[in-house]
């Protein structure tokens, strides 16, 4: 199957105007990112408490803002995930930042997390914890297990195992009749409903990072971005020539910064797995721009005499059709991804279309175009000469 | 078939066999999950190793208060003035030679100094590196017994840094258990007991008019162990946990369990001096700042004896004590940078959808090749299976875990695997359409095509060297399984996508079905 025979697009035409759009924005992008919106740096780097919880009963976002409120918090940002009505995610930020040590910080933040769950859960549970009852969405195999086998002795860990591989798969029990389908005996049953109560959420993961950690990992991840960077300038420059690198790193570049700009303008946090996003479109951007340069290379050999500007232009047209099919693959995989990859993976998804897209642009328009300027600003006499 | 196919036949089939033997069941066992994707704990701890220097200058304090005694030098005072640093107050003149000699002989961690009539003495640099190096090192040892005590399978203690270590417990369910027991920060010491316990602090005071001196602190008995109540201590302490060689449960002359414990020669020497000097004192076991207990010294206990530890103890709470204890000798507190605590749920929800979407994303690739290239696809599937399968061997073998990051980089490794395919083929096209034959076009595809694979992929995996060298946890996660899929990758797209080829077209082929 042929997608479309080897177009001639003269690509290089446009390339003023490539350049000017390019600017324009990374620019607008930059500004936005230091002077208005700013950049969201999520709880690995930006430190603070980030819980993700579960409801026994669907509820709100205002709802659960209203509970902050009520402890001074009402400024977290509260987000609904998925569609049940059950899942939120919590981010705390301190309403006033305290001036304190580094040590007592991050037990601020992490008594933070503690009276954010408190507050959620409000008055409930202090009558059934005061008649010893324990909350069979917060306890433990062990103590579930240690519950049980004193009532029934020699079938404790089956039943605490059923019950809490139940809990763990759905996040919460939401009722004592659920029990009935886990092949519980009914004095069992019996039993939990007599000795244990159902609280009213479930922490799904809690994070605190401290100030400390938080500076820490933001410097490792620059730090390793840099490094891999200049790591491909200078294989890119011994296996081509230095002009491809510099070109190589200023198209990587602008991956970077576009898809800040458009974190920036979304408003969405930057964690480490979206760093691993971003160095994943770093990788695919540079994956296209050696294929062209390769090609390039190849043409040179064949074209000599011809302008560096048409060899261009046949190398992009000959590889018009692998960029297609392959972006297109990899635009498919992450469409996938963005689909059906739950919430974790749909920051990281909606990284990559974004990325696809602006990786091809990139290639054509600024890795092309950079080597041109290279080498009518700082071009050999015998690059002159073709 | 041709003889120089059959050895790349055989290495093929070893390369693939090896890493499915080594992946397979492909189970927990052989694929770790990272903690993003099974639920478990991640713990960054400080340790602040200033409270190891500040236990040594504390304990340097009193030993030259006695040397200084002892050789009838004559002095004001002795104090602790920093960190690591100490002065001797109100010393004679004439004395000072005596006194350097002193310093000389049995100081010789430390730096020291005469002005007028007092000396300064300082912790030589290279001590306190090697105090605050010890301290960590031996900070990570401890948490790895305490955790090791908990029973997690797979437990991941590290250090990171200068003084950072990390703890990463897969598949933990009670989160608060474990920060409890690693939160017990657990500064040890052995200290003479001046009075109590008492009720109140005003009781304690009563004998030395309300006044706390000079040389003591009031410490409260630790409620959990059962004796609470305030104590009036020494502040230098006896010895430390640092000094602690081993402990372990007992018995005692009446079969009653008891902790013995041994020491190590200078805390040995240190305790048998001044348990001789207290017999029928009362010598309190601190720890945290807490009184555990204050048990009464009998008799001189010498440095090859060690002591033992004795109370009502059921077995239990000896076993109890001797946790306690070896969790006391780290000899410094502990500081929480970062804890993370993913639930079993949010685990296993992440490697539902991640493996669905996976699952979808690269069956959708693999209906495409093949619907796009037809038989030359089903190369490219092949290629594609044999890379996921070299993938898992890999991580298999190097007991790498699989996370979410390290998911992204199967995606671009994905990518660049069917865009290698892709590039070959494409060039086989391009052949084909200037009339060349069907064996010439495959093998100038693969040719033509290798630089800009080859190169490709190089750059990338250049790249990911460096963010595992200079990254930390997802980032090296997504280098690890970057790296190995992309090297897989060079093997199976061009290696192995040409043998089958090799195997499938005849010479005598007029067409070539892509």
């Amino acid at each position: 199957m042929q997608l479309f025979k080897t177009p001639s697009i003269r690509f290089m035409k446009y390339k003023y105007i490539a350049l000017a759009v390019t600017a324009a924005i990374v620019l607008s992008g930059l500004l936005n990112i230091a002077v208005f919106k700013g950049l969201k740096l999520g709880v690995d780097f930006g430190e603070g408490t980030l819980l993700r919880i579960m409801t026994k009963t669907p509820s709100s976002e205002g709802q659960i803002r209203d509970l902050l409120q009520t402890i001074g918090l009402g400024k977290s940002q509260v987000s609904k995930i998925g569609n049940t009505g059950q899942e939120f995610q919590i981010r705390a930020l301190e309403t006033a930042p305290t001036k304190a040590t580094d040590r007592e910080q991050i037990e601020s933040h992490e008594a933070l997390a503690d009276r954010i769950i408190a507050a959620l859960r409000g008055g409930e549970g202090a009558a059934e914890k005061a008649r010893g009852l324990v909350d069979l969405n917060a306890i433990d195999e062990k103590s579930l297990t240690a519950l049980l086998e004193s009532a029934f002795p020699g079938s404790g860990p089956d039943a605490a195992q059923r019950i809490l591989s139940y809990r763990t798969q759905t996040g919460i029990i939401t009722d004592f009749k659920i029990l009935d389908g886990l092949g519980l005996k009914p004095d069992v049953q019996a039993f939990l409903q007599d000795k244990a109560y159902l609280g009213s959420l479930t922490v799904l993961s809690r994070e605190t990072v401290g100030p400390q950690a938080g500076a820490d990992l933001r410097r490792k991840a620059v730090q390793a971005t840099i490094w891999s960077l200049l790591g491909m300038l200078v294989y890119i420059a011994l296996r081509f020539k230095i002009e491809y690198g510099v070109s190589a790193i200023f198209t990587l570049a602008q991956d970077v910064l576009i898809t800040m700009s458009v974190y920036s303008f979304t408003n969405r946090e930057i964690n480490l797995p979206i760093v691993a996003g971003i160095l994943t479109i770093v990788g695919f951007s540079i994956n296209d721009t050696i294929v062209i340069f390769d090609r390039v290379r190849e043409n040179q050999k064949l074209m000599r005499g011809k302008p560096l500007e048409d060899i261009m232009n046949v190398a992009i047209n000959q590889c018009l059709g692998r960029t297609v099919i392959t972006s297109g693959t990899v635009f498919l995989t992450v469409l996938a991804l963005f689909l059906f990859g739950g919430e974790v993976i749909n920051d990281f998804a909606f990284l990559m279309l974004i990325g696809t897209i602006e990786g091809i642009y990139s290639t054509i328009y600024l890795s092309c175009p950079v080597v041109l300027f290279w080498q009518k600003w700082f071009g050999s006499k015998k690059t002159a000469r073709r | 078939m041709k003889k120089n196919l059959q050895w790349k036949v055989v290495l093929t089939l070893v390369i693939v066999g090896g890493a499915i033997f080594l992946a397979y069941p492909f189970s927990d066992a052989k694929i770790k999950r990272g903690l993003d994707l099974k639920g478990g704990i991640h713990l960054s701890m400080q340790v602040m190793t200033d409270d190891s220097i500040n236990i040594e200058t504390d304990q340097e304090v009193g030993r030259l208060e006695e040397l200084l005694k002892k050789n009838s030098i004559s002095f004001a005072k002795v104090s602790k003035e920093g960190l690591g640093r100490i002065a001797v107050q109100g010393t004679l003149a004439d004395q000072e030679g005596k006194t350097r000699d002193l310093f000389d002989e049995y100081s010789r961690d430390w730096e020291y100094s005469f002005a007028g009539d007092r000396a300064t003495l300082s912790l030589k640099p290279l001590v306190i590196q090697f105090l605050r190096d010890q301290s960590v090192s031996q900070a990570k040892e401890t948490i790895e017994i305490r955790v090791n005590g908990l029973g997690v399978s797979e437990p991941l203690i590290q250090r990171q840094g200068a003084d950072k270590i990390i703890v990463e417990l897969p598949g933990v369910d009670d989160p608060d258990r474990v920060k409890e027991l690693i939160k017990v920060t657990a500064v040890l010491e052995w200290k003479l007991v001046k009075a109590g316990p008492a009720a109140d602090e005003a009781t304690l005071l009563a004998a030395t008019n309300g006044q706390v001196p000079e040389d003591a602190e009031v410490l409260k008995g630790d409620p959990k162990r059962g004796q609470g109540g305030f104590y009036l201590v020494d502040k230098v302490s006896v010895v430390t946990g640092k000094d602690l060689r081993t402990i372990r449960r007992t018995q005692d002359e009446w079969n009653n369990p008891a902790v013995a414990f041994s020491l190590n020669s200078d805390g040995g020497a240190r305790f048998e001096q001044v348990t001789g000097a207290n017999i029928g004192k009362q010598i309190a076991i601190i720890l945290d700042k807490k009184v555990q207990s204050a048990p009464v010294v009998e008799s001189r206990i010498s440095r090859a004896q060690g002591g033992i530890i004795r109370g009502r103890f059921t077995a239990q709470e000896a076993d109890d004590l001797v946790v306690v204890l070896k969790a006391g000798s780290l000899p410094a507190g502990i500081k929480y940078l970062e804890e993370r605590t993913i639930g079993p749920t949010l685990g296993a929800d992440s490697i539902r959808q991640g493996l669905l979407a996976g699952l979808v994303a690269i069956v959708a690739v693999m209906i495409f090749m093949v619907v796009f290239y037809r038989l030359s696809g089903i190369n490219a599937v092949v290629a594609l299976i044999l890379n996921v399968l070299i993938l898992f061997g890999a991580l298999a073998y190097f007991k790498a875990a699989l996370t979410l990051p390290g998911i992204a980089g199967i995606i671009l490794s994905i990518g660049m695997a069917v865009d290698a395919n892709v590039l070959i083929f494409e060039r086989m096209k391009e052949e084909l359409a200037i009339g060349k034959g069907v064996i010439s076009a495959v093998a100038q595809g693969f040719s033509r095509a290798f630089s800009a694979i080859f190169d490709s992929n190089l750059t990338t995996i250049i790249s990911a060297v460096f963010l595992f060298q200079f990254g930390t946890g997802p980032i090296r996660g997504y280098a690890v399984t970057l790296t190995i899929s992309l090297f897989a990758n060079l093997f199976t797209a061009v290696f192995v996508s040409r043998l089958l080829f090799d195997l499938t077209v005849r010479k005598s082929a007029k067409t070539l079905s892509i």
